[in-house]
């Protein structure tokens, strides 16, 4: 993986991507799930799902409230461990590596596999410490390489020029949006392969949410993206593939535009014009 | 306008009215209280003045002397009944509790006096007071100024002249000589030749030891025997010194007349301070005061704990304290991580829960009980039979101590810790511990680096709260290692410079001990007051640093509005 730094400006025309060429028999795939089915207690929330989620691409999962797009999104790191009645069959695998697997470093998948949530999460520490934290945690204490890192992922998540003179400041003093930018900064200055998303600008104001939508595009140059968001403009805006779920049941997935321009399945259709959801 | 008394119930002031009520009884009681404690016990060291008149009772008259300690007021016809034949007609006597001092000599220092029969009070300047190391305190006429036996000075009026003042600055600055004696030999006797017993005690322990190792070669002995002369040197060097400083505070004496004419001598080694309040003005009363206070805050009790200082108590609880909460924060956040979030919540937890919630109920006494047969007799006889044999059949271990005491209070207020923990750990958002989780950091550094550290104000506030409890309690106590009188601190310049076995001096045992137990009640019931006072101020302090690191580790780790 090649990253570089970028510079940040804000191009409403860099949202509008070029994927109409995009066939997902191309694609290199990052994340396979096969008949994956999620129960908590007896409850049933995921009714086999199958998808391949390709390598440099933005995935968008939609759908209505309780779908289970979020719980899909968090068997990806295997944050559905922390709830104790959840139980899981199928199978779900990173560049063919089962992630079920008994045994496999969870921890380490978690690295892999990086996670912002709905609402930014900063710990209550520097803003140089929230970034280094994931650092700290691997054991890398050589002060240029935190001090590099955290440069480069601030930057990244275009938010070096703004604090770049607050480093050492606490992290809960910074807007709505910028926590969720230092939340992103955070997350891939550990280097994941995956970038979960969920509902990232949910909590925030239409400002920041333009800014996180292009950081998005930009990210996705270097990470593979998955997003959960009910805002439809937005998944239009930001992902290159598009997965409409409902009811734990994963209606339609394919290419964005042909998506929402031409639903094979009359589900989608109702929802993507508004007739329910 | 007219309102209805409807309406104006509706309209909550009623409410809020008995609100500010409540509030007002809760800050009049708690400043009363204080305000209480603190006159009566704060008063005690002001310098009273002297009086002396005549006392007549039964067409008997003799000259009483002394301090004004109380003055009340009693039924005449409880009086008469009593056969005292009083010829006023007042329902009520006023009569006075004076403190006549000169123990020695009268047996006791305290006497009451109706006023009917104390005439010519009077406040003379010359009387003085001497403050004692026994017998406390005698007030008198200074008469004479002794030297080896020899009279070298001498005033017999009673009104202020030349001469006298002469004859009192000549006594002022040989006290302040034999002060300074018996500074030096308090500094011999208790550090020098202390850190000498002590070597001297350590050697013996080594010997024993070897004796009990079964050691054949007599290299180790000779080589004790060779330390043990050398302190055996110093040791009578030091004594040599005492003998020469004993005869040096022995030299200078005073003679004075007591009230009944009676003419006594006193050894200047035996007086504390010495003073003429009825000829103070009001800045040599204040700095007497506050040199009396001091005292009291600094310095060794004397004479069965009513007069002198409680620093040894002050320190003790202090102490006491301290060690408490270092032992029961690691204990008390541990067992609280574990119930919160390594526990499978369940049917079991619940119980631990409803346990250690009664633990905290549990009566103190009954701690101390326990505290006194697991702590004392079997872990420290058990400590006692490892590591100290050789110093058996005395105990080390084996008997009441600061650590057992420290130990026992950490067992009494660790569920407090727990449940402060266990609530602080629930109060972190969920949000942050996935987030450090979703960056590959385990439960375990999660739990380091993230939750602890935030819940760290809640486990303040158990400690605080734990503080509380701890500092006040006495019942247990005085099964595992508070004592009336300790010889020493439990903290001094020989190795290993803390002693967990020492038994120790408290400010809450102490109230009671010189409150209930001591010889002379009415001399030591201001001490009460004035020590109940310091046991609250030294509460509040130790409160007051522990909610300022609460506050500081409050706004560090602020948490988030999530």
């Amino acid at each position: 993986m090649t990253m570089e730094a970028k510079t940040h400006s804000i191009d409403i025309s860099a949202l509008q991507r070029q994927n109409q060429s995009l066939r997902l028999e191309d694609e290199t795939i990052a994340l396979t799930v096969r008949d994956l089915e999620l129960f908590y207690g007896d409850k049933r929330a995921l009714h086999g799902v199958s998808m391949d989620i390709p390598k440099n691409r933005v995935t968008a999962f939609i759908g209505p409230s309780g779908c289970g797009k979020s719980t899909l999104l968090r068997c990806f790191n295997r944050m559905n461990d922390l709830v104790d009645s959840c139980r899981i069959k199928g199978n779900m695998s990173l560049y063919g590596e089962n992630i079920y697997e008994r045994g496999i470093d969870v921890a380490d998948l978690r690295r892999r596999v990086g996670m912002v949530f709905q609402k930014p999460n900063p710990f209550p520490k520097s803003i140089y410490e929230n970034v280094a934290y994931g650092l700290r945690i691997q054991g890398i204490n050589k002060k240029r390489v935190i001090d590099e890192t955290v440069e480069w992922a601030l930057k990244s998540a275009a938010l070096w020029d703004e604090v770049k003179d607050r480093l050492h400041e606490s992290a809960l003093g910074m807007s709505g949006g910028q926590q969720q930018r230092l939340v992103i900064a955070r997350t891939i200055a550990v280097k994941p392969e995956v970038l979960l998303l969920d509902e990232p600008a949910s909590a925030l104001d239409p400002i920041s949410t333009l800014k996180i939508e292009e950081l998005i595009n930009e990210l996705k140059k270097d990470f593979t993206i998955v997003i959960v968001t009910h805002n439809m403009q937005q998944a239009a805006r930001v992902s290159d593939y598009t997965a409409f779920m409902y009811m734990g049941d994963l209606i339609e997935f394919g290419v964005t535009d042909r998506l929402f321009t031409n639903p094979e399945k009359k589900q989608t259709e109702d929802y993507i014009t508004g007739r329910y959801g | 306008m007219n309102i209805s008394a409807k309406e104006w119930f509706k309209s909550g002031s009623p409410w809020v009215w008995m609100n500010a009520a409540a509030v007002a009884i809760c800050i009049i009681m708690v400043v009363g209280l204080l305000g209480l404690i603190a006159v009566r016990g704060l008063s005690h060291f002001w310098p009273a003045g002297i009086v002396q008149g005549s006392y007549t009772i039964d067409a008997q008259s003799k000259t009483v002397v002394g301090e004004i300690v109380e003055t009340n007021e009693v039924l005449t016809k409880q009086l008469l009944e009593a056969g005292i034949k009083l010829t006023t007609d007042d329902e009520f006597s006023t009569r006075h509790l004076l403190k006549v001092g000169n123990r020695d000599i009268y047996g006791s220092d305290f006497t009451w006096a109706l006023e009917a029969f104390f005439t010519e009070q009077t406040y003379p300047e010359m009387l003085f007071t001497a403050e004692r190391r026994e017998w406390g305190n005698l007030y008198g006429y200074l008469r004479s100024l002794k030297q080896d036996g020899t009279e070298i000075a001498r005033f017999d009026g009673y009104e202020k002249s030349s001469d006298y003042i002469a004859l009192w600055s000549e006594l002022n600055e040989r006290l302040e000589r034999v002060l300074q004696i018996h500074d030096d030999i308090l500094e011999i006797e208790k550090h020098e030749i202390g850190a000498i017993n002590y070597e001297l005690e350590r050697l013996r322990l080594k010997e024993r030891g070897l004796q009990l190792d079964n050691v054949t070669d007599s290299a180790p002995f000779e080589a004790i025997n060779q330390q043990r002369k050398v302190l055996d040197l110093a040791y009578e060097d030091l004594q040599q010194r005492l003998i020469d400083l004993y005869t040096q505070i022995n030299r200078d004496s005073l003679t004075a007349e007591v009230a009944g004419g009676q003419v006594v001598e006193v050894q200047l080694a035996k007086i504390v301070r010495i003073f003429r309040p009825n000829d103070m003005h009001m800045g040599q009363k204040m700095i007497h005061y506050a040199a009396k206070l001091w005292e009291f805050v600094s310095d060794d009790p004397r004479e069965a704990n009513t007069e002198g200082g409680i620093f040894p108590a002050i320190f003790g609880t202090v102490m006491m304290v301290l060690l408490m909460s270092l032992l029961v924060t690691p204990f008390g956040v541990i067992a609280a991580v574990y119930l919160r979030e390594y526990a499978k919540q369940g049917f079991v937890t619940r119980l631990i829960r409803i346990a250690v919630n009664n633990l905290a109920g549990v009566p103190s006494i009954v701690y101390g009980v326990f505290g006194l047969g697991f702590f004392v007799y079997f872990l420290g006889g058990n400590i006692d039979d490892l590591f100290f044999a050789a110093a058996k059949p005395a105990p080390t271990f084996g008997t009441p101590g600061l650590m057992w005491a420290s130990l026992t209070l950490a067992l009494l207020t660790v569920p407090v810790v727990i449940v402060a923990t266990e609530e602080g750990l629930s109060r972190i958002p969920r949000a942050l511990r996935e987030g450090s989780l979703a960056l590959g950091a385990t439960k375990f550094e999660t739990l380091m680096k993230v939750v602890l550290p935030m819940a760290s104000p809640a486990m303040m506030t158990g400690v605080i709260l734990a503080i509380a409890r701890a500092a006040g309690e006495v019942a247990p106590l005085m099964l595992v290692g508070v004592v009336k009188l300790a010889p020493s601190l439990p903290l001094d310049g020989n190795y290993p410079f803390i002693h967990l076995d020492q038994k120790f001096m408290h400010l809450g045992f102490h109230i009671y001990d010189v409150g209930f137990q001591s010889p002379n009640v009415e001399a030591a019931r201001p001490l009460v007051y004035a020590t109940a006072l310091l046991l609250v101020l030294v509460i509040a302090l130790l409160n007051m640093s522990a909610i300022a690191i609460r506050n500081h580790l409050r706004e560090k780790y602020k948490a988030l509005e999530m």
